[in-house]
């Protein structure tokens, strides 16, 4: 595929890296420093000027295009960018990233020429809330429409003795789930039945979102439902976080350090509790008891701020806390730093970007360990060799089939289950064998 | 030129920042208008073989000077701004009860031959109070009685509404004027243009009004009441929609059937209520704001209560029993509530938890764009969410709390204003009961402290009826000139929301700084 990515920041600079082996790709940035860097490391053309310069494009070969991915800093850069390759060339897919919430509403309505939009904070958002919901994963992603669940955990003394050194056949695992992988250092396992989970191991499981909240259980016994939260800064990230929380009935409590952001926050939010606080106040952790919050997520404006606030509220006794990163760098001060899960804002849009780029036929991909792995959602070719088999007749090939969705319902197959043509497949997959699967299916 | 120089060029500072020659030129204006009313009852004189001309003779003395102060003080480039408005809406209330006032004295009504009284019961019309210094409203001529109703009715929905959607001269710079007028805190425009907004609520008032005088006539029409004549029915409908209150008998409504009065209790509920939204619901036809809105349905809350607590009360009393017992307790109820001040029953003589309770309705009021008077519905239920987030704050110093309503955010001034309102409203009431038991004792009068408190709340709330000797069937004739004044006052006060006058007495009003 043709693919012009507009933006050589982080968000495109992650793109680039995941998608340019198996794509041609053209990259184009004002900033001379950042092509150069490009440039020098992948084999991309690039050119030096500005997205949103129809003149810029056109010179560019946008017409030629079959995929746009804007995703500079600006959105109306990016929206513009869209608008004017849309114009140039009707037949290519354009995808906006943007950080405005309100882009994506008017977008939703339908009155916003471009093909799809992706929001940092919307898939931030998301990307914690299934953190919380499954509060003792490492990291979760959802599929097939909130179907499907995705969860790593790190195994360690806590879990339970009923799964660990035992072989997962005769392990009482969850119903609708599936243990994907197994990673043990540098080997990664790919299970049969007598595989065996191992403290210090890390695994990988499909399964449906009930299936995932038990797995959470198994893992860390008595990490029920998540009911408070709190959360450090009530800027564009911290905002969309509590939103989305909300929806799902947990009790959100919000910090913010500058007072008219407060306002408009307590104004926007009828449903949180917000405090015009800097979050780094003794008297005020102590009185508000934020200690007894279940969850203490860290949006603060950089990550200076993060790193203070949540070591200090760990000295308040939060017991689990979740940081936003505004650099990449910033993941290996925070791990030290004991926070127990990070989360890259634009890592997490450009996982969310780059699924366009994949076969037409793939819905969805999400990356973990760096990316290491994928998963794909791919549906089956009638032609394909998989098609007929049942699942225990299937070959293992580095990939495996963690659920089906089958008339928009997912099923999690057992092993004399039956593949068939138009299933849509959740594959689990090293990410060098992305292709293969794809032919495969 | 040197700065010096030009400083110099500008003279003297100004004695007064506000423009006192265009508001009394606005308000000799309004008047000019208001002074063409008098020729209504008179009409009705005519057609009942009494006299007219002590109408007529107002129309032409108020017109005459009117006219005469608004050439002397009409100039080109005046014009009236906010700062203005205070003062063009305190005077011409003042101005108003004068118009209203000069046929009563001119017809020499014996009741009525003293300036105070005939002033006072001027004020309590165009107020839509209902208190009176009559002893026996029926020895009154016809015509000076209709005049009585219809200055409350002119007074409901207020001169200066009447006159922006007359006027299309006003439609600029009027917003101001609206939003003293239209009480409570807020207007639910219903347009973009003042005028628009005004001529609808304008509408709806009439609407409202004829739509009763048709239900007591066919009441009438159906045997149903054979005291409810045409002419009882227009009259009583000038002060039922306008939650005034006069009546035509010495018993207000005592001596008139059932089916009138639950029909008059069901109008004065219905002006009781937000003008906005009554319009949405029933002329745009969306029923469902009536559902949503907060402060109907604690309107309507306060109402059921009320009526269930002086229901069982008079039941428990043997007052009252059955259907006599729920119809006198809504009605008084919402009559009090609203501030119309209407009755069905001597309500002076019951026992004092009914006192009582009729006496904190005093402090209620109806919604806001409504025509009632008092504190207001909208007032109490910001004024409890206002108290409920203190609280809050005290053991949460850093919580931000926005105060709702109907789910949208009201802005910390408002939040502000309503607390000063409240705390301004029972201040002047308190200062006014004071004022009233510290007269009556001057003079001798006996005056209890239920009595007290009730004439200063039923002035100042714009209701009408107090309690003792001016119940219902009482009057309030019995105080002396002072505490006559204090009261009139009051309803001026009342009427007027507090603050528009208040301010008056301010030196930052007059004076830029």
């Amino acid at each position: 595929m043709k693919i012009f990515v507009i933006g050589a920041g982080e968000v495109g600079t992650t793109i680039v890296q995941a998608l340019h082996g198996a794509h041609e790709l053209t990259i184009v940035d004002q900033e001379a420093a950042r092509i150069e860097e490009i440039s020098a490391r992948y084999d991309v053309a690039t050119i030096e000027g500005n997205g949103a310069s129809r003149r810029t494009l056109a010179a560019a070969g946008v017409a030629g295009a079959d995929l746009l991915i804007a995703c500079t800093a600006r959105d109306e850069t990016n929206i513009v960018s869209a608008m004017i390759t849309k114009a140039v060339a009707p037949r290519t897919t354009t995808v906006v990233r943007t950080t405005n919430p309100e882009y994506l509403e008017v977008w939703h309505e339908g009155q916003l020429d471009v093909d799809f939009i992706v929001s940092s904070e919307v898939e931030t958002a998301a990307a914690i809330s299934q953190t919380i919901t499954v509060p003792a994963a490492r990291h979760t992603d959802l599929f097939a429409e909130g179907q499907v669940q995705l969860v790593e955990f790190d195994v360690n003394e806590s879990a339970s003795r009923s799964i660990v050194d035992v072989p997962l056949r005769d392990a009482p695992l969850p119903a609708d789930s599936k243990v994907a992988s197994i990673l043990r250092g540098k080997e990664a396992i790919l299970p049969g039945g007598d595989a065996v989970i191992r403290a210090g191991d890390r695994v990988i499981v499909i399964g449906s979102p009930h299936a995932a909240q038990s797995w959470g259980e198994l893992m860390v016994p008595g990490s029920g439902k998540v009911r408070d939260v709190v959360i450090f800064g009530a800027g564009a990230y911290g905002t969309a976080i509590a939103r989305r929380l909300l929806e799902q009935g947990i009790g959100v409590r919000l910090i913010e350090a500058s007072g008219p952001r407060a306002r408009v926050v307590a104004d926007d939010l009828p449903e949180a509790r917000v405090y015009h606080s800097t979050g780094t106040d003794p008297d005020f952790l102590e009185r508000e008891r934020i200690g007894d919050a279940q969850v203490a997520i860290f949006a603060l404006r950089d990550d200076m701020q993060n790193h203070y606030a949540s070591t200090l509220a760990k000295v308040h006794g939060v017991t689990f806390t979740i940081a936003i990163v505004n650099e990449a760098v910033s993941v290996e001060v925070f791990e030290r730093a004991g926070v127990d899960v990070t989360v890259n804002p634009r890592q997490v849009t450009a996982e969310e970007i780059v699924r366009f780029a994949h076969d037409p036929r793939t819905q969805q991909v999400s990356m973990l360990e760096g990316d290491r792995f994928e998963v794909l959602d791919i549906t089956t070719r009638t032609g394909s060799e998989y098609v007929g088999l049942t699942f225990r007749e299937m070959p293992i090939r580095g990939a495996l089939i963690g659920a089906i969705v089958r008339d928009g319902r997912a099923v999690f197959p057992r092993s004399d289950d039956v593949l068939r043509p138009g299933d849509r497949a959740i594959v689990f997959t090293e990410s060098s064998r992305v292709r293969e699967v794809e032919r495969a299916l | 030129m040197s700065h010096a120089a030009r400083i110099r060029q500008v003279g003297r500072p100004r004695l007064l920042a506000v423009d006192v020659r265009a508001s009394f030129n606005l308000v000799a204006r309004l008047t000019k208008y208001l002074s063409l009313t008098t020729l209504v009852p008179a009409a009705v004189a005519l057609g009942y073989g009494e006299p007219p001309w002590p109408f007529l003779a107002t129309a032409a003395i108020v017109g005459g000077v009117a006219v005469a102060v608004e050439r002397v003080t009409g100039s080109a480039d005046s014009s009236v701004g906010t700062r203005e408005g205070f003062l063009v809406v305190s005077l011409t209330w003042l101005v108003a009860a004068l118009v209203g006032a000069l046929p009563y004295l001119l017809s020499s009504d014996p009741q009525l031959d003293r300036p105070l009284d005939a002033y006072f019961e001027a004020m309590s019309g165009f107020t839509t109070t209902g208190a009176s210094v009559l002893v026996d409203v029926e020895q009154m001529s016809t015509s000076l009685r209709l005049w009585r109703q219809f200055t409350q009715w002119l007074g409901g929905i207020g001169i200066i509404v009447l006159a922006l959607a007359v006027l299309p001269r006003l439609r600029v710079g009027g917003r101001q004027l609206l939003e003293h007028e239209m009480p409570g805190p807020e207007i639910d425009s219903l347009s973009t243009r003042i005028a628009d907004t005004a001529r609808r609520v304008w509408w709806l008032y009439v609407g409202l009004t004829v739509a009763l005088v048709a239900v007591l006539l066919a009441i009438h029409a159906v045997g149903a009441d054979d005291r409810m004549t045409p002419f009882e029915a227009i009259a009583h409908a000038l002060t039922t929609v306008s939650t005034g209150g006069f009546g035509t008998k010495g018993t207000s409504l005592g001596d008139f059937s059932a089916a009138s009065q639950w029909t008059i209790a069901l109008f004065m509920l219905l002006a009781g209520m937000n003008f906005a939204l009554l319009y949405r619901a029933f002329v745009r036809r969306q029923p469902r704001v009536l559902v949503r809105d907060e402060e109907l349905r604690l309107y309507l809350g306060i109402l059921s209560l009320a009526s269930l607590v002086l229901a069982v009360l008079l039941a428990t009393e043997n007052i009252a029993g059955g259907e006599a017992a729920a119809r006198h307790a809504i009605f008084q109820t919402i009559s009090i509530m609203t501030g119309t001040g209407f009755s069905t029953v001597d309500f002076a003589l019951w026992p004092p938890l009914a006192a009582m309770t009729l006496v904190a309705l005093m402090f209620v009021g109806g919604s806001a764009g409504s025509t009632t008077g008092s504190v207001k519905v909208i007032r109490h239920l910001l004024l409890w969410r206002i108290l409920r987030r203190e609280l809050d704050q005290t053991v949460h110093p850093e919580v931000v709390a926005p105060v709702r309503l109907n789910r949208q955010v009201v802005d910390e001034r408002t939040l502000r204003a309503v607390s000063s309102f409240i705390l301004l409203y029972m201040g002047i009431f308190i200062v006014g009961a004071g004022l009233l038991a510290i007269d009556a004792a001057r003079v001798g009068l006996e005056l209890s402290v239920l009595e007290a408190v009730a004439a200063a709340a039923t002035t100042l709330g714009n209701v009408g009826p107090g309690f003792g000797f001016a119940g219902p069937v009482g009057s309030f004739a019995p105080f002396s000139d002072f505490s006559t004044v204090v009261m009139t006052v009051l309803m001026w006060l009342g009427r007027l929301e507090v603050i528009p006058i208040v301010v008056l007495a301010s030196r930052h009003y007059w004076r830029n700084f």
